[in-house]
C-alpha cells in the first residue's frame, strides 16, 4: 500500500468524525500556537534589542567621570580633574579605532513656551552627538561654530518636545524658556520612539556644552570644560575590547589616576541592553513550559482518540487483515493517521499563531517575528508527537489477531 | 484426479476457555480439489466455522497440518499468512463486512490495495468484478446506499477481485431473505461453473444443495462428505418468483 493510498485512508478516517477529530486536535493547535507566538515575540524583542543596540550603536562606549557630577551637582574637587572635552579630543586623536568621541553633560530644567511647560532632559553637546548617537535632523540645522564656541542660546528639540509644546505648529525660530532663559529653537530631531525598556528617547533637547555648562547648571568646575560623559564610537565593532583597555590607560594617564581607585567608568551600551534582554529569556522559558505541557496534554489526547478508533474499527482491521494486510501495514495506517492529525493541528495552530502575532503588532505594539525555520520546527515537532504518541495505539491494533478482530462485537 | 487446492492432515483445534479445554476440530483430514464447490454443514457449534478459518488462514491449527496449493502454512508469521491470505483466498461474511462510507468501487479493491497492484489495473479489475456481480452501476454507492444482496454481492465481487484459488463463505445468505438468498447462490454456482473453487459454509440444507459435495460436521468431527448433482438456484429463483407473481394475481 503506498504513502499517498495510506493518507487518503486516514484522512477519510478522520473526516468521518470530524468534530471528534477536531476537538482531538485542540491541544496540539493550542500547543503550536503557544510555541510559535512565543518564539514570535522572543524573536521581535531581539529584532527590537538588536535595533536599539545598533540606534545606539552596537559599537559605542560611554565613559562617565564618576565622583565629580553626583546627581548634576560639584562635588568638592580634589586634585585630580574629572572628564574633560579635551579627554574627548584626545580619545579621538590618539586611539585610531575610535571614529568620534562626543562630550556630554547633563542637566535638569523646566521648558516654558507661552503657558505651556515641559521638562525634557537637557543634554549639552556639540555637533559629535549626531555620529555618536545616530541623530538626524528633522528639519533646521545643527549648532554654528559660534554657538558652540560663545554659548549661544539656540537648542535642537526631540520630537517629544516639540509636540508638547508646539503641537502642528512650527517650533524653528520660536524662543522658549530654559529656566527662565529665552532660547531659539534652531532645529528639531527626527524621532527615534521608544527604546526596548518603553522609555521615550525623544523626549530631550540638544544646546551647546557652554550653554548647559554655565547658564543652565549654574557650575563653576574644576575645569571649565568639564563633561559629564564622552559617548565613543569604534569605528570597526569588533575592536571594541582593545579600544576599550586603551581608554582605560589613556584615561587613566590623563586624569592622574595611578592606583586602582578609577575617577570613570566606560561602559558598552550594547551589553547594558542585552543584559535586560535576559529577563526576557525568563519569561520566554515560562511560557516554553506552558507549551510543553500543552502539547504534552495534547499528545495524551491524540493517544487517547487513536485508541478509541482502533477499538471502534477493530472489524474493519479484521477485514483488512483477512483481505491481506500485514500487520506492519496496520501500525503505518494508524500512525499515518495520528500524525495526520497533529499535522493538522500544527497547521492550524500555525494559523492561530500567525492571526495572533498580526493582532499583536497591530493592536499591542509588540514586535512579532515568525521565522521560516520555527515554522518547519514546529510542523515537525507535532508530526513527532503524532508518531510518538501514535504508536502504542498503533501497535495494538497491528497486534490484533484477525479472527477475533472480525469476530469483535 | 484434478489439482488440490486445500488439503487437511489430522487437523485439530482447541479451545480454552477459564481451564476448559473444547476441542472444537478432531482429526480432520480431508481434500479439497480444483473447481470444487463444497458446503460445509453442521449444527451450531459443530466447528464449521472454526474449519473454515483455519483454511483461510485466520487462524492457526492447535495440531495436524494444513497445506495450500501444496505448501504447509505451518509456522508463518502473521505478515507471511496476510500475504498468503491476499494472494490465495477471497472471503465472503454472513455479515458482509465492507467497510462503510467507502464506495462500492473501492470496497473491492482493497485487496488489491495490499499487493500493491497499480492504480488503474486495480480500478479496472474492480470495476469488472461489480460487473460480472451485476453491480456495474453502483460502482459509487456506497454500502448503505445498497441492499443486503447487493452488498453481500460487493462483498463476493471483492473476494474475487485478486482471482484467489480458493473462495470462502460463511454463511453468506444468513443475513439475506430467500430470494436475495438464492441470488447470491445463483451467483455463487456461476463462479462455480467458470471454474472457481468454492468452500461455503450454511447450516440449511436447501442451500448445501447448490454445492456438488457436501462436507457434515458434528462435535468437531467430520461425520459425512458426500458429492451430489447440485440443484440449480437459478431454476429455484424462477420457481420462487413465478409463486410470487401467481400471489399477487391472486
Ligand atoms: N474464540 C473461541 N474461543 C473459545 N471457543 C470458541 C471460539 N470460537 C469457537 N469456539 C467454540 O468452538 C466450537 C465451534 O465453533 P464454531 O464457530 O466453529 O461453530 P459453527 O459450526 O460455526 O457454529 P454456527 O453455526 O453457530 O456458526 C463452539 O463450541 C464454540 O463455542
Ligand atoms: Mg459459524
Amino acid at each position: 500500500m503506498n504513502s499517498l493510498t495510506l493518507l487518503q485512508v486516514a484522512w477519510v478516517a478522520l473526516r468521518v468524525n470530524l468534530l471528534r477529530s477536531i476537538l482531538t486536535m485542540l491541544g496540539i493547535i493550542i500547543g503550536v500556537a503557544a510555541v510559535i507566538i512565543m518564539l514570535a515575540l522572543g524573536a521581535g524583542a531581539r529584532y527590537d534589542v538588536d535595533q536599539q543596540i545598533k540606534s545606539l550603536g552596537g559599537n559605542v562606549f560611554v565613559v562617565f567621570a564618576r565622583g565629580r557630577f553626583m546627581g548634576g551637582a560639584r562635588e568638592a574637587s580634589g586634585s585630580s580633574q574629572g572628564l574633560t572635552e579635551m579627554d574627548a579630543q584626545a580619545i579621538e586623536q590618539q586611539i585610531s579605532e575610535v571614529n568620534v568621541a562626543a562630550p556630554t553633560l547633563r542637566a535638569s530644567g523646566q521648558l516654558i513656551y507661552g503657558n505651556l511647560n515641559w521638562a525634557p532632559e537637557i543634554h549639552g553637546v556639540d555637533n559629535k552627538i549626531y555620529t555618536a548617537q545616530s541623530w538626524e535632523l528633522a528639519e533646521g540645522r545643527s549648532f554654528s561654530d559660534t554657538e558652540l564656541a560663545s554659548a549661544g542660546r539656540v537648542a535642537v528639540i526631540g520630537q517629544t518636545v516639540k509636540r508638547e509644546l508646539f503641537g502642528a505648529a512650527d517650533a524653528l525660530g520660536q524662543t522658549v524658556r530654559v529656566n527662565k532663559m529665552p532660547v531659539t529653537v534652531i532645529g528639531v530631531l527626527k524621532g527615534k520612539g521608544q527604546n526596548t525598556q518603553g522609555n521615550d528617547q525623544d523626549d530631550l533637547i540638544f544646546m551647546p556644552l557652554d550653554t548647559v555648562r554655565k547658564r543652565i547648571a549654574g557650575m563653576t568646575l574644576s575645569s571649565p570644560k568639564a563633561v559629564r560623559s564622552i559617548i565613543v564610537q569604534v569605528t570597526d565593532e569588533r575592536d571594541m575590547s582593545i579600544v576599550e583597555q586603551q581608554l582605560d590607560s589613556l584615561l587613566r594617564q590623563r586624569l592622574r589616576i595611578t592606583d586602582n581607585q578609577s575617577g570613570f567608568s566606560i561602559r558598552n551600551l550594547a551589553e547594558m541592553v542585552e543584559t535586560r534582554s535576559q529577563t526576557m529569556q525568563i519569561f520566554n522559558g515560562l511560557l516554553a513550559a506552558v507549551a510543553s505541557v500543552s502539547l504534552l496534554v495534547g499528545g495524551i489526547g491524540i493517544m487517547n482518540i487513536m485508541l478509541v478508533s482502533v477499538t471502534e474499527r477493530t472489524r474493519e482491521i479484521g477485514l483488512r487483515m483477512a483481505v491481506g494486510a500485514e500487520p506492519r501495514i496496520i501500525l503505518k495506517q494508524f500512525l499515518v493517521e495520528a500524525v495526520l492529525l497533529c499535522a493538522m493541528g500544527g497547521l492550524i495552530g500555525l494559523t492561530l499563531a500567525v492571526a495572533v502575532s498580526l493582532g499583536l503588532e497591530h493592536f499591542a505594539g509588540f514586535t512579532a517575528i515568525i521565522q521560516p525555520q520555527v515554522v518547519v520546527m514546529s510542523l515537525g515537532f507535532s508530526c513527532l508527537i503524532g508518531v510518538f504518541f501514535g504508536y502504542y495505539p498503533a501497535t495494538k491494533a497491528a497486534r490484533m489477531q484477525p479472527i477475533e478482530a472480525l469476530r469483535f462485537e | 484426479m484434478s489439482h488440490t487446492v486445500v488439503e487437511t492432515k489430522a487437523l485439530e483445534k482447541d479451545y480454552r476457555m477459564g481451564g476448559q479445554h473444547l476441542r472444537a476440530l478432531k482429526d480432520i483430514s480431508i481434500r479439497i480439489a480444483e473447481g470444487d464447490f463444497v458446503a460445509v454443514m453442521g449444527p451450531s457449534g459443530s466447528g464449521k466455522s472454526t474449519f473454515m478459518n483455519m483454511i483461510g488462514c485466520l487462524d492457526a491449527p492447535s495440531r495436524g497440518q494444513i497445506l495450500l496449493q501444496g505448501a504447509a502454512l505451518t509456522q508463518l508469521s502473521a505478515a507471511a499468512l496476510a500475504k498468503v491470505r491476499n494472494k490465495y483466498i477471497g472471503f465472503v461474511f454472513q455479515q458482509f463486512n465492507l467497510l462503510p462510507r467507502t464506495s462500492a468501487l473501492d470496497n473491492v479493491l482493497l485487496p488489491l490495495l495490499y499487493n500493491n497492484t497499480p492504480r488503474d489495473e486495480a480500478k479496472a479489475r474492480a470495476q469488472a468484478c461489480l460487473q460480472l456481480v451485476g453491480l456495474g452501476d453502483r460502482l459509487d454507492h456506497q454500502p448503505s446506499q445498497l441492499s443486503g444482496g447487493q452488498q453481500q454481492r460487493v462483498a463476493i465481487a471483492r473476494a474475487l477481485v485478486n482471482d484467489p484459488a480458493l473462495i470462502l463463505a460463511d454463511e453468506p445468505t444468513g443475513a439475506l431473505d430467500t430470494e436475495t438468498g438464492l441470488e447470491v447462490m445463483q451467483l455463487l454456482q456461476q463462479l462455480h461453473q467458470q471454474g472457481k473453487t468454492i468452500v461455503l459454509v450454511t447450516h440449511e440444507s436447501d442451500i448445501a444443495a447448490f454445492a456438488s459435495r457436501q462436507l457434515l460436521f458434528k462435535d468437531g468431527n467430520l461425520v459425512s462428505d458426500r458429492s451430489s448433482i447440485p440443484h440449480s438456484a437459478a431454476a429455484e429463483l424462477a420457481l420462487l418468483r413465478q409463486q410470487r407473481i401467481k400471489e399477487v394475481a391472486e
